[in-house]
């Protein structure tokens, strides 16, 4: 039976807290797949559960969408579910190609492992949440960021880890998949990034993940996420409408528009990986919107900070930094 | 304005189709590297499209043939088509433009025009086909006009469904 409260062990791996009652908003991905952040072990989610749940917040969209999906029993069929969200996150591929969001990161990251190999470390890029590894395939596909770069996603759903390391396969690009948390790897990142992550955690959880990679291997993090504007929600609507064919994609495309961070939530989280210089990079209020319907937080060691605007340019002028560190 | 009006139409009508087979095989391949997949996609379309047409197009010739006053008909049909064109033009026009800006423009510009531009006009698309037939049938008594706006307004909307079903049902 899924565990309906965020527990001591999501806490401790900085899992996204998937039942927070503080939350207004939910993702029905984040329902009906759920694992055991410590031993990675699929748990039966009662689907039942998960319909009054999203009808307590008032989502009967949602309710319906989950009452429509095959059970066992009283539990949602794992196997129909991870088929769902293959199919959701290859639909979700197709937005991140519109929005050139692997031309974004290599944006960031070319400037960013300059000053890194410069500091004498060997790049080690770690996707978290990295779904079916559109990032870190089209990275590798790409060869952009050279070849001494190991480029590794993770994510805690099997299935979508499984479909990365087949199309990576496919594909014969230098890139791996691990089902794990990403923060107890063996080997640690030399940089850390993510796309469409950070609004699955809440506001008081945000700290902690960002301090969780303020360790010592680590130089650099990037980290996409919908900019929080008034018109996000519509236009990922009209996007998700547009683009999408599953309803539950559709659905939660707009909620994570909903329940993005702003500015300044993101700031002062990032804040508290005290050992970092923490920016945000053409955030909406100092850029054109239509342009930057996502928006990275970028965190450097000091010692990277320089090297990294002089690498990026006339670009650099897009960073606006936290005000104070944390911690 | 007799073979224009027709050869413009029907031009509109393949190009769309081929991009209706773009669509319709789009978020169903998460390989990285698919021009070839998309190319026999928009061909797929294509072909799907020109079987569309020639359904609209041989009941016209067939019709014609066997009416008592073919000249007169004929001509009440490209004032249908102009009627249809003066809705579909503005339309077909801004995303004629926005394509090659969206292939050809740096990083932010592309993405500029997604989020204004062919986002929006997909998902205007069908309501513009809709509204360009309701206009070009629009004092029309004629069951001919009638009968080859909504055929060809069907055919038109039916492409990308019935080329996803038939090849692009489950992902790659």
């Amino acid at each position: 039976m899924a565990n309906c409260r965020g527990t001591p062990k999501q806490a401790a791996s900085t899992a996204p807290d998937r039942y927070s009652s503080t939350m207004a908003v939910l993702e029905i991905s984040d329902l009906v797949a759920v694992w055991d952040p410590v031993t990675g072990e699929r748990l039966p989610v009662h689907r039942g559960e998960v319909i009054a749940r999203l009808r307590e917040v008032g989502d009967e969209r949602a309710a319906r969408i989950v009452q429509r999906m095959p059970v066992t029993g009283e539990f949602l069929d794992p196997v129909a579910v991870d088929r769902l969200l293959v199919r959701v996150h290859t639909e979700l591929q197709r937005l991140n190609e519109e929005l050139h969001m692997a031309q974004r990161f290599t944006e960031i990251l070319v400037p960013v492992l300059t000053a890194v190999r410069a500091a004498g470390s060997r790049p080690r890029i770690v996707d978290i949440g990295c779904g079916i590894g559109f990032m870190v395939r089209s990275l590798a596909a790409s060869g952009v960021l050279g070849t001494d770069v190991e480029l590794v996603g993770v994510d805690f759903n099997r299935a979508l880890v499984d479909e990365a390391t087949r199309l990576a396969e496919d594909e014969q690009l230098p890139c791996t998949f691990v089902c794990a948390d990403a923060f107890a790897l063996a080997e640690e990142a030399t940089v850390y990034l993510s796309s469409g992550l950070l609004h699955h955690f809440p506001a008081d959880r945000l700290a902690e993940f960002f301090r969780a990679q303020d360790r010592a291997g680590t130089q650099a993090f990037i980290h996409y996420d919908i900019a929080a504007t008034r018109l996000a929600p519509f236009g990922a609507w009209l996007f998700h409408r547009a683009r999408m064919r599953e309803p539950l994609g559709r659905h939660d495309g707009v909620v994570s528009a909903m329940r993005a961070h702003g500015d300044d939530v993101l700031l002062s989280a990032a804040a508290h990986a005290g050992g970092m210089d923490a920016f945000l990079f053409e955030s909406p209020k100092y850029t054109n919107p239509f342009c930057a319907a996502m928006r990275p937080v970028v965190g450097l060691r000091p010692a990277l900070t320089g090297d990294f605007r002089r690498a990026l340019g006339r670009r650099a002028r897009g960073l606006v930094a936290a005000r104070a560190k944390v911690g | 304005m007799a073979t224009t009006v027709p050869a413009v139409l029907g031009l509109l009508a393949l190009v769309d189709a081929g991009f209706a087979g773009f669509r319709a095989a789009t978020g169903r391949n998460a390989r990285i590297r698919k021009r070839s997949y998309h190319l026999t996609a928009a061909r797929r379309g294509f072909v799907v499209g020109a079987a569309a047409l020639a359904l609209v197009t041989l009941p016209i010739a067939a019709t014609l043939v066997f009416t008592a006053d073919p000249g007169a008909r004929y001509d009440e049909l490209v004032r249908a088509g102009t009627r249809m064109l003066q809705v579909l033009a503005p339309f077909a026009v801004p995303v004629a433009v926005s394509l090659p800006a969206y292939w050809l423009l740096p990083m932010r510009g592309s993405t500029f025009v997604i989020l204004v531009g062919l986002g929006p006009f997909t998902l205007a698309r069908p309501v513009v086909v809709i509204g360009a037939t309701a206009w070009s049938v629009a004092g029309s008594v004629d069951w001919l006009v009638w009968a080859v706006a909504i055929t060809a307004a069907v055919g038109v909307l039916t492409v990308e469904p019935l080329v996803h079903r038939r090849w692009y049902g489950a992902p790659v």
